[in-house]
């Protein structure tokens, strides 16, 4: 675990993209982010915008005033009904695909380290987003890099690939997070809202208050809910005092015969407490394991829980 | 509840110890965890930050007190109070005599005195000693000082009635003499009280009597014997039936000749006297009478008798003399004995091969150990002396056993021994003797009979055993004496050839009282023997010179002794015991030092200590603690387990 603190080093990755091969890259592609709402957009993309616009999808008609596009009334309606009506069109835009990447310190935990799993997968995200004319913009919650680089200015098109990923191999996880502030600033900061993913482990309470928060502003949010697999099956005996890695608090505990058993009942119950939290409020909740590998999380699992396409 | 040993108290002061070592618990061992986040929702509820209320909830603790509690109390001797023996050594006289088969307890007196036993073993302090003595006709130390319960309860299982009567003294001494060298010493007498006290015993420690038994509902054949008529055509049965209740009885009595009943009587009997039956119809060969009590009553033993008819094999009797009437006559007359009659020449002839065995041979065949020869005025000229029992009568001169010095006159006969079983019976002072040979009293002779003449004294009478070999030496001819004239001659004559053919089966008493030791008198050649019991096991005795002692006749029956070839010859072994038939239970015993019965003693105290069961159940608590500590690896244990059983 000691060496997940670079966990980037050029021999372990590709060349080109430093992240991913190429061959994976061109899977990527042919893969999206879901987004579930329509929203506004900035620039012409392939997004549905909440806008009406012009597509080739048919979205509604209303009654023509004065100052339309006479090209856009419907003749057939006019030939039935004899009134002026409008055809309206779907606009497709682009949509900012907000990646917000816990870089607390419980994040470089676990073996498939999480940090790395978050970054990889944030990757991958961040690639597919920019292959589909999204702007992506990356956001790495931690108090020391909020200021200092920690943000990753939205960027369109995948010229910006290099970019996304550069950035994100000079992230680190050593900061504390403080969830729920981060989550409600962000939420308050956001120029426009659009499809969220927040990966990070949630292990700090105000998770509750920063997604709230998140959902009230509209983003469209999916939390990748990442656990290694130790934390998933502790192995722990005795009696023990357990130091946290990131706020080195400390709890003591008493090693019963079903210390694991109890353990992984309170983390089963958490998790179907955060399951029934996001899907109270449209948001898609995905539980996942740094064990499994990020083809089958990104190809299958996150296509499952209705985040890609 | 008391304590023993209070001090152990003081220990509690480890109890706060343990506490205090809790509160002041040694660091965990620190383990990083990614976030506590998970564990501390976990442990918000279970943990509480006061130190007392994480106590409550520590099952260890609870337990290590609970462990040290029980441990101190066991160590501290608590003791309760209990009904029972309280010394510290414990002596049971338990009677095995015959009344204590009386079924009036359940199942047995006998019985019941070791239920009382054993009860008072439990209520016993877990190191007093035990010793057990069972009373009957000996009294016996079964287990002496022992603290093995279970030895203990095994030789009370073990205990059976014997049919003997019971005799306490022995066993009080034997108890007295344990108690004095233990102290704080309890003899406890479980008996129905029908026994022999002796007048006065100095006990050490205290003595308890526990009364058994509550019914004196008992009839018994007191007496059964059997009488030949003088010339022996009729057999006559006597039984004597003994009421020991308060009660008039009606009871049947059944005789049985052989195993066939052949007369029965029915019999009123009043309270506490007997009534006499007399059978005179018993058929003429028979062996065996018994007589049977039917019905019930308390003592079922003494219901039964058996009485054996005499069975005496006729010996033979060679009479070398030149003509004797009075012998000839006495001799023929006595019952039991065929006789022989030689001159001395035809004894010289058949002598002369000049070996005793031929002449014995010759002259009885066979089986002539129980020859006996009586040599009247006559000693046999021939070197050696033929095989079997001697009588020289006036013997002319002298032989190899004996030596002949001369003549007195007129000795006055008087007795030397009165006791002597030869003269039993009778009155020599009256006979006069006109002269005697005078003999040396040989070394291998006791004198019977002894002369005076002028002051000296003269053996008249003198008998003894030479090797295995019975010889007598009457010195005066019975003719030249009125002996033969008194009374006095035919007794003699009598106990003469009884006393020189002991192998007859005569020598057999035919009845017996159980335990008592039967004194087998066969032919003097017969090594062995084989008494045959009446449960039909077997005992082979080894004789000496024809004589045995047989002591286990502790069942009431017919014996069968065999030996030889076709010997055979019974006795019957009847409990004819007024004091084990009288089972009425006494509830105290006549007077004895320093005896307390259960009905006038202080209140019975025994201390039971708790410091064991207090011990065990510490234990299990602390085996209890040790699992719950290691809980988290047997859990781990046993979940492995399932997968290593399907690999």
């Amino acid at each position: 675990m000691s060496d997940s603190k670079t966990p980037f080093t050029p021999t372990q990755q590709p060349a080109r993209s430093g992240l991913f091969e190429e061959t994976f890259l061109r899977k990527l592609e042919r893969i999206a982010i879901l987004s579930k709402r329509a929203m506004a957009g900035q620039l012409q993309g392939e997004r549905r915008s909440s806008k009406r616009g012009q597509s080739v999808e048919f979205a509604d008609f209303r009654p023509y005033s004065v100052g339309d596009d006479f090209r856009r009334i419907d003749w057939n309606a006019y030939a039935r009904l004899e009134r002026f009506f409008i055809k309206l069109f779907v606009e497709e835009e682009d949509l900012t695909v907000h990646l917000l990447v816990d870089t607390s310190r419980s994040m470089d935990w676990g073996q498939p380290n999480k940090f790395t799993y978050a970054v990889r997968s944030a990757g991958a995200l961040g690639y597919i987003a920019l292959h589909g004319l999204d702007r992506v913009t990356i956001t790495a919650l931690g108090v020391y890099q909020n200021g200092n680089g920690g943000y990753f200015s939205p960027h369109r098109g995948k010229q910006n690939a290099f970019a996304l990923f550069s950035f994100l191999q000079g992230l680190t996880a050593d900061g504390q997070a403080q969830l729920g502030y981060a989550l409600q600033a962000y939420a308050a900061g956001a120029p426009r809202p659009g499809p969220l993913l927040l990966l990070s482990d949630l292990m700090e309470d105000g998770w509750a208050n920063g997604l709230t928060a998140l959902a009230a502003r509209g983003f469209d949010v999916s939390v990748l809910h990442i656990l290694s697999p130790d934390e998933i099956n502790p192995d722990l005996t005795g009696d023990l005092k357990l130091l946290d890695s990131e706020t080195k608090a400390a709890v003591e505990i008493t090693g019963e015969y079903d210390l694991v058993k109890r353990y992984r009942k309170g983390l089963a119950d958490w998790q179907e407490e955060l399951r029934r939290f996001c899907g109270a409020r449209g948001m898609q909740y995905a539980p996942i394991e740094t064990s499994i590998p990020i083809e089958e999380l990104l190809f299958a699992r996150l296509r499952k829980h209705g985040i890609l396409r | 509840m008391s304590f023993l040993a209070p001090s152990a108290f003081i220990l509690a002061v480890l109890l706060p110890i343990i506490v205090a070592m809790y509160l002041l618990k040694l660091r965990r061992s620190e383990q990083v965890v990614s976030s506590v986040y998970l564990w501390r929702r976990m442990v918000r509820d279970v943990e509480a930050n006061a130190p007392w209320q994480r106590l409550r909830r520590n099952p260890l603790l609870l337990l290590q007190l609970l462990f040290l509690s029980l441990m101190i109390l066991a160590l501290a001797q608590p003791f309760t109070w209990t009904a029972g023996a309280s010394g510290q050594s414990v002596i049971f006289i338990l009677d095995t005599s015959a009344s204590m088969a009386s079924v009036d307890a359940v199942p047995t007196r006998l019985e019941a005195a070791k239920d009382q036993a054993r009860q008072l073993v439990n209520g016993l302090a877990d190191d007093a000693r035990v010793t057990v003595i069972a009373a009957s006709d000996q009294a016996q130390v079964l287990v002496s000082s022992s603290q093995d319960r279970r030895q203990i309860f095994q030789v009370l299982d073990s205990l059976q009635t014997s049919m003997g009567g019971s005799d306490l003294s022995s066993a009080l001494g034997l108890a007295s003499a344990i108690a004095a060298r233990q102290p704080d010493t309890e003899i406890i007498i479980l008996s129905d009280g029908r026994v022999n006290l002796p007048e006065r015993l100095g006990i050490q420690g205290r003595i308890r009597y526990f009364p058994i038994g509550t019914s004196e509902d008992n009839q018994a054949i007191s007496l059964l014997s059997l009488e030949s008529s003088a010339g022996g055509e009729k057999i006559t049965a006597f039984a004597q039936i003994t009421n020991y209740s308060q009660q008039d009885a009606q009871r049947r009595l059944e005789l049985y000749a052989d195993g066939f009943l052949f007369n029965a009587f029915d019999l009123e009997i009043p309270a506490k006297s007997q009534r006499a039956v007399v059978a005179d119809d018993i058929p003429l060969d028979t062996i065996m009478v018994s007589a049977v009590l039917a019905g019930q009553d308390t003592l079922p033993l003494d219901d039964q008798a058996w009485a054996l008819t005499a069975q005496r094999e006729p010996a033979p009797v060679t009479l070398v003399t030149e003509g004797n009437r009075f012998l000839e006559t006495g001799l023929k007359l006595l019952p039991g004995f065929t006789v022989t009659l030689m001159k001395p020449e035809e004894f010289e002839a058949n002598f002369a091969n000049g070996t005793s065995e031929s002449v014995t041979s010759a002259a009885q065949g066979d089986d002539n150990a129980s020859q006996i020869y009586i040599f009247d005025a006559y000693v046999p000229v021939s070197p050696g002396l033929p095989t079997g029992s001697l009588l020289f009568i006036a013997p002319p001169r002298s032989t190899e056993v004996f030596t002949v010095t001369g003549l007195i006159e007129q000795p006055i006969p008087r007795l030397v021994d009165p006791d002597d079983p030869l003269i039993s019976n009778i009155n020599i002072n009256q006979v006069n003797i006109l002269d005697a040979i005078q003999i040396t009293e040989p070394e291998w002779a006791r004198r019977t009979l002894e002369g005076e003449v002028g002051g000296n004294v003269y053996p008249l009478l003198v008998s003894g055993k030479i090797d295995d070999r019975r010889v007598a030496i009457l010195a005066f001819d019975i003719r030249r004496s009125d002996l033969p004239l008194q009374v006095a001659f035919p007794l003699l004559l009598a106990n003469l050839a009884d006393w020189l053919s002991p192998g007859r089966s005569g020598g057999i008493p035919s009845q017996m009282l159980p335990g008592a030791a039967v004194t087998l008198s066969l032919p003097p050649d017969i090594v062995t023997a084989t008494v045959t019991r009446p449960d039909q096991s077997k005992t082979n005795l080894s004789l000496s010179a024809g004589r045995g002692v047989f002591a286990d006749t502790t069942q009431l029956g017919v014996y069968r002794v065999n030996w030889g070839s076709a010997g055979e010859a019974h006795f019957a072994v009847n409990l004819f015991s007024p004091q084990e038939s009288d089972i009425a239970p006494a509830q105290n015993l006549p007077i004895i030092d320093g005896l307390q019965t259960i009905d006038d003693q202080l209140p019975m105290q025994a201390r039971r200590e708790w410091w064991r069961p207090l011990g065990f159940t510490a234990l299990a608590f602390l085996l209890v603690e040790w699992l719950v500590y290691q809980r988290a690896n047997l859990a781990r244990l046993l979940g492995r387990m399932p997968k290593r059983l399907s690999l």
